[in-house]
């Protein structure tokens, strides 16, 4: 059977992803919050008894987290040889108010919304190569009108928590070309989906009064989480595999001049020494 | 330029070595967080090509601290700075907390800082200029009705300093005390900060943006940094007031926002 692996799982977009999904396919879910995660699970069930979903708690910012979580699943995996790692969805994502760290020392919005994903797909990456599957990063428009700050790449000489936020957005898209440029070969495909304006909680988690009130007014704005939800189904199984790298809403959109191969080459580069590991050897 | 770092682990403590790591210094972190001080050193230094030395130790006990400084003699380490972070607090009022968590407060805040100034100054690395960091607090210029524990720890370190750096101004010793507002240190402190509504946020101090001054102005020989003019502010206002008088406007203050925040 197919599984699929979705970060950020237990609210907004990943949740409802992880809905969606479980009806054709085993949805390994990684959450932060056990509670969130053990009712996400029951509402899931509560619909569909038969559907197959199982949680693990992490809290991807930190990366020693992710290795551990990436640790369990893959002898989850293992355990289960009927399951193919087929998906890998990397939507968990936050926005900050102010600079924070991780317990590594790199800037939160940076080491969650892109770290995470690049960390936990290179460790999931064997498994992924087996199933000849598909990695999906949960990007934004807002990628566009900015550029990587190669020299300060965590924004400590001038923090702008919108400018950390459409960096580590613009990282998504940047890693999904360096995926497909290093692996389409072996039948893997990267993409990034722009959900659209979504009604999630993103901008009311651990944010100041300001984002916090500007979030809430303009999430009323935006639609359900079901909604683009269903742009990730279709990346995953549409055979033969769409050829496109940023969609939305089932269709390629047009992505920022920045998305290059050199770019992409760079970013690469760097996540793999903050991450302190190597693509091109695969000890897991 | 080897630096050491107390309380590394914690959210001003990682932005700290972060940024004495970026101009080149060598660092020598530790704070009671083994697993903490591990990832930190891992992150620094696959992003700046510097020695990091780590050891957890427990400040408030004095064996800890004996174990600290062989560890340190047997590697013949000497040192150009030391930045106190290492430091704790409990919300609410003086008889809801615990008792030993009150004299924890004092343990870490006040002697465990001695202990380690004590002890690192008499390995500093001869012949050379060294730079003393205090971490104080806003809450040190007043005294904090229902912080009132940590607020008289934080007025403890500030005097202390101020003093020291008397003492010590024919050693070549320089001797900075930080007082910042609100810090986005963790999950908690943003709570808290939000529960304080406007107020909370006007004097709440960017991490990088402190960090940053903090090295500049302790290398300058500065005495005392309180970042944000806001809380510049609020200290001028809190000395021309009567003591007694600040006391019971942030008794006001506190006790609206503790009650949202404790909730």
């Amino acid at each position: 059977m197919k599984a699929v692996v979705i970060t950020g799982a237990s609210s907004g977009i990943g949740f409802e992803i992880a809905r969606l999904l479980s009806k054709n396919y085993f949805v390994i879910g990684i959450g932060r919050n056990e509670n969130n995660c053990g009712r996400a699970k029951e509402l899931m069930l509560s619909e569909n008894p038969g559907a197959k979903i199982e949680y693990f708690i992490a809290d991807l910012i930190q990366q020693n987290e992710v290795n551990r979580v990436a640790d369990e699943i893959r002898t989850y995996l293992e355990n289960n040889e009927n399951l193919e790692l087929y998906g890998l969805i990397n939507n968990a994502g936050c926005v900050r108010s102010w600079y924070t760290t991780s317990e590594e020392g790199y800037e939160q919005q940076f080491a969650l919304n892109h770290l995470a994903g690049f960390l936990l797909t290179y460790r999931l990456l064997p498994f992924i190569t087996k199933a000849k599957g598909r990695i999906i990063m949960t990007g934004s428009q807002s990628h566009k009108g900015i550029k990587i700050h190669w020299n300060d790449v965590m924004l400590r000489k001038r923090y702008n928590p919108l400018t950390a936020y459409k960096q580590s957005k613009l990282c998504n898209i940047l890693f999904a070309k360096g995926l497909n440029d290093r692996f389409a070969s072996l039948d893997i495909r990267a993409y990034v989906v722009d959900p659209g304006l979504v009604r999630t909680d993103i901008g009311n988690k651990q944010t100041g009064y300001l984002v916090n009130l500007i979030w809430s007014i303009r999430k009323k704005h935006g639609v359900s989480p079901e909604i683009p939800a269903k742009t990730y189904e279709f990346l995953l199984g549409t055979h033969p595999a769409p050829k496109g790298l940023y969609y939305c809403s089932f269709k390629e959109k047009a992505y920022s001049r920045q998305v290059t191969s050199e770019n992409a080459d760079k970013l690469f580069l760097l996540s793999e020494e903050l991450c302190g590991i190597s693509y091109n050897r695969w000890d897991g | 330029m080897n630096a050491m770092i107390t309380g590394a682990s914690g959210g001003l403590g990682r932005v700290l070595a972060t940024e004495c790591a970026d101009r080149g210094y060598n660092l020598f972190l530790t704070d009671i967080n083994h697993d903490g001080l591990s990832s930190l050193k891992q992150g620094l230094e696959r992003q700046f090509k510097v020695c990091i030395a780590a050891k957890a130790c427990d400040l408030t006990k004095a064996e800890s601290v004996d174990e600290l400084m062989s560890f340190i003699d047997m590697h013949g380490i000497r040192f150009d700075m030391l930045i106190n972070v290492a430091g704790i607090d409990y919300e609410g009022g003086f008889l809801r907390i615990d008792r030993e968590k009150i004299t924890k407060i004092i343990a870490l805040n006040n002697e465990a800082t001695l202990r380690i100034t004590h002890d690192i100054l008499l390995r500093r690395r001869p012949g050379k200029r060294f730079t003393l960091i205090f971490v104080s607090s806003l809450a040190s210029l007043y005294p904090m009705p229902l912080k009132a524990t940590y607020a008289a720890s934080k007025r403890f370190l500030l005097d202390f300093a101020l003093a020291l750096r008397q003492e010590l101004k024919n050693q070549d010793v320089s001797v900075l005390t930080l007082c910042p507002g609100g810090l986005v240190t963790t999950k908690e402190a943003m709570r808290g900060i939000s529960a304080q509504g406007f107020w909370g946020n006007a004097t709440t101090n960017s991490l990088e943006i402190v960090a940053r001054k903090t090295v500049v102005y302790a290398l300058q020989g500065k005495s005392i940094y309180i970042p944000g003019l806001l809380n510049r502010i609020l200290s001028l206002l809190g000395r021309i007031l009567p003591r007694s008088w600040a006391a019971s406007i942030i008794y006001w203050r506190w006790s609206k926002a503790q009650v949202k925040w404790l909730r």
